[in-house]
């Protein structure tokens, strides 16, 4: 690919937000960056493997969160080595974190070699169905899960002090963001967005449409598992209750908050939602005109429905909308 | 996966495509009711007949799109009845759809670099190699043979309809196919397109084998050596151009009653 290519304004304008955001820790409040920006970050990477198989892929995925608590949930288990909770391995935290992500990993292929054979609503319901299921053995076998969850987890020592797990999520973020946009232009994703755009067509071409489908679902598994690894860092513990079936409808808020169709988009509306959670309670007269923490989901709904009536690709295409590009991104969803 | 055991057939046939007692039904609906075809190597055959006569069906069939109800296919001799269809790009088959199905987020380059990729099995490349750019090469070749070299960057799915046949047409001869299957490769395109999509078929390797499903019959009866008419799923006559030309039954049931003046 020619320099000029990547030196567009959008590239730009990312290379000028992730220099910023490098710089923040010594901008913002130490809240700012270590419980909105960390968790931020946390939840965008989850969020983007999600528009990762939508956009080259044309598969939404119900599954990611579950990927995301596998990982948290297989840290804790190898990593603890004391106390009534999980199976307390107790092994070195590098060690578990390679356990954990290459559980993650293999699940992710196993589950995306059944679902590759079904597109649109039904892979959106096995999914879900992954999800629901992957849910209540967590919540049955109190073995890997313990009861009412895996707590006291420490992070490797290396991401000791919180605005390393930050920096952690910030690279993590970057990488996952430059590697998927290369990957669309990889043979794997060209004939990625082949499949979505047309299967029959690239069976007839000489692809292995299935298996296609089935690696992407194994990557994107990967991604979310390594930002399950940042959250259970982050929170300390994990409990069934944080894969169920509400947490894996606001992952998908998120990534739809953003844009189903934009990779940035992903970090963007899990921006918009830890602000909307953080501060919400902070506002004057909330209080009085009914919102409490409780309604708090109806309140990202609200939103939700609002940026879904502007604009069906979110707020990445109001932004767009308002600069007045109507050029599609290449390689977008069309709706 | 990547040898190529087909490439080399087990004996020498005399066909290189061979279409035995082939049947679909979908459901109550007999789309093919016994068609035998023996096309040989280099042979340009001309399958024409009115909508719905099974033309597309029996192409599917022979493309490993669907598997035929009974009946089998043999490409090189090879049986190749319920071979999925993605294996056929490695036995030399390439085709085109009846309505265009490039890929309409992808550009005119990276569609036909897919079909090249597709053809050589890289598949999962995550990398850049030189097979990659001479690929990418290969692909801005094939446009330029179907005058689509102006728009190698455009999204495919921006295009003007004769320019997306055009680039379907690409799609199927980059790989440099043995059998080349085209579905109606001149509908919907202007007088001038036709002109030259017909020097293009003109021009291609004689060893080739083609098969052409076409509506117009003057570019039918120009390219092809034999025509094959199908009609209800059954083969009603085959011969030469002249032959079918002059065959009053094919008049009534497809031309039309009138006589050739
Ligand atoms: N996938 C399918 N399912 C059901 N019926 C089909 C299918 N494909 C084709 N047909 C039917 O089979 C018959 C032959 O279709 P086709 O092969 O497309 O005809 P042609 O290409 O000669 O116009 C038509 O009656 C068509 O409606
Ligand atoms: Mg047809």
């Amino acid at each position: 690919m020619k320099l000029r290519e990547h030196l567009t304004g959008e590239t730009l304008a990312l290379a000028g937000l992730v220099l910023v955001l490098a710089l923040l820790p010594s901008l913002a409040t130490a809240f700012f960056v270590n419980f909105v920006m960390t968790q931020t970050l946390i939840l965008g990477l989850a969020a983007a493997t999600i528009v990762f198989l939508a956009k080259y892929g044309g598969m939404t995925s119900l599954a990611q969160l579950l990927m995301f608590g596998i990982a948290g949930f297989m840290f804790g288990n190898a990593a603890l080595d004391g106390g009534a909770r999980g199976l307390n391995l107790g092994w070195h935290p590098w060690a578990a974190v390679g356990f954990a992500i290459l559980v993650t990993t293999l699940v992710a292929f196993v589950l995306g070699a059944v679902a590759s054979r079904t597109t649109g609503i039904y892979f959106l319901m096995l999914t879900l169905v992954y999800g629901v299921v992957g849910y209540f053995v967590f919540a049955q076998i109190v073995e890997i899960s313990g009861p009412g969850g895996i707590t006291s987890i420490q992070r490797p020592e290396l991401l000791g002090p919180p605005v390393r797990l930050y920096y952690a999520g910030l690279l993590l973020s970057v990488l996952a963001y430059a590697g998927f946009r290369m990957l669309g232009r990889t043979a794997f994703g060209l004939a990625l967005q082949g499949v979505r755009d047309d299967p029959v067509r690239m069976a007839s071409l000489g692809f292995n449409v299935p298996l296609h489908r089935a690696l992407a679902f194994t990557l994107a598994g990967f991604v979310a598992g390594l930002a399950g690894l940042l959250n259970v860092w982050w929170n300390g513990q994990i409990d069934p209750a944080s894969i169920s079936i509400g947490p894996t409808l606001i992952l998908l808020i998120i990534a739809v908050i953003g844009g189903m169709s934009s990779l940035a988009g992903a970090w963007l509306g899990a921006f918009v939602y830890v602000l909307v959670l953080t501060y919400l309670r902070d506002l004057p007269l909330v209080d009085r005109i009914g919102i409490t923490e409780a309604r708090f989901n109806t309140v990202i709904g609200v939103i939700v429905l609002v940026i879904m009536v502007l604009s069906p690709e979110g707020l990445t295409g109001i932004v767009q909308r308002l600069r007045g590009t109507t050029r599609k991104e290449l390689g977008g969803i069309r709706p | 996966m990547a040898s190529t055991p087909a490439s080399t057939p087990a004996s020498t046939p005399a066909s290189t495509v061979e279409v035995r007692a082939v049947t679909v039904a979908f459901g109550g609906l007999r789309a093919l009711r016994g068609v035998d075809l023996d096309i040989a190597r280099g042979e340009r055959l001309a399958i024409i007949g009115p909508n719905g006569a099974g033309k597309t069906t029996l192409f599917n069939v022979i493309a490993g799109d669907i598997a035929p109800t009974t009946g089998a296919v043999l490409i090189r001799g090879q049986d190749c009845t319920h071979l999925p269809s993605r294996h056929r790009p490695r036995l030399g088959l390439a085709r085109t759809y009846q309505k265009a199905r490039a890929f309409a987020g992808l550009t005119v380059r990276e569609n036909i670099y897919l079909a090249l990729a597709g053809h050589r099995g890289r598949h999962r490349a995550l990398w850049r190699s030189s097979a990659d750019r001479r690929m990418r090469d290969e692909a801005a070749e094939a446009a330029a043979r179907v005058w689509l070299s102006g728009q190698l960057d455009a999204v495919a799915g921006e295009l003007a309809h004769g320019q997306r046949r055009q680039l379907e047409l690409a799609m199927a001869i980059a790989t440099r196919p043995d059998v080349l299957l085209l579905d109606e490769p001149a509908s919907g395109l202007s007088r001038g397109e036709r002109e030259r999509l017909v020097e293009l078929l003109e021009s291609l390797d004689e060893q080739l084998t083609l098969l052409l499903i076409e509506h117009d019959m003057d570019v039918a009866f120009r390219i092809a050596g034999r025509v094959v008419v199908l009609a209800d799923g059954e083969q009603v006559m085959a011969g030469s151009p002249e032959q079918v030309r002059a065959d009053p039954h094919v008049h009534r049931i497809y031309l039309g009653t009138e006589a050739p003046a």
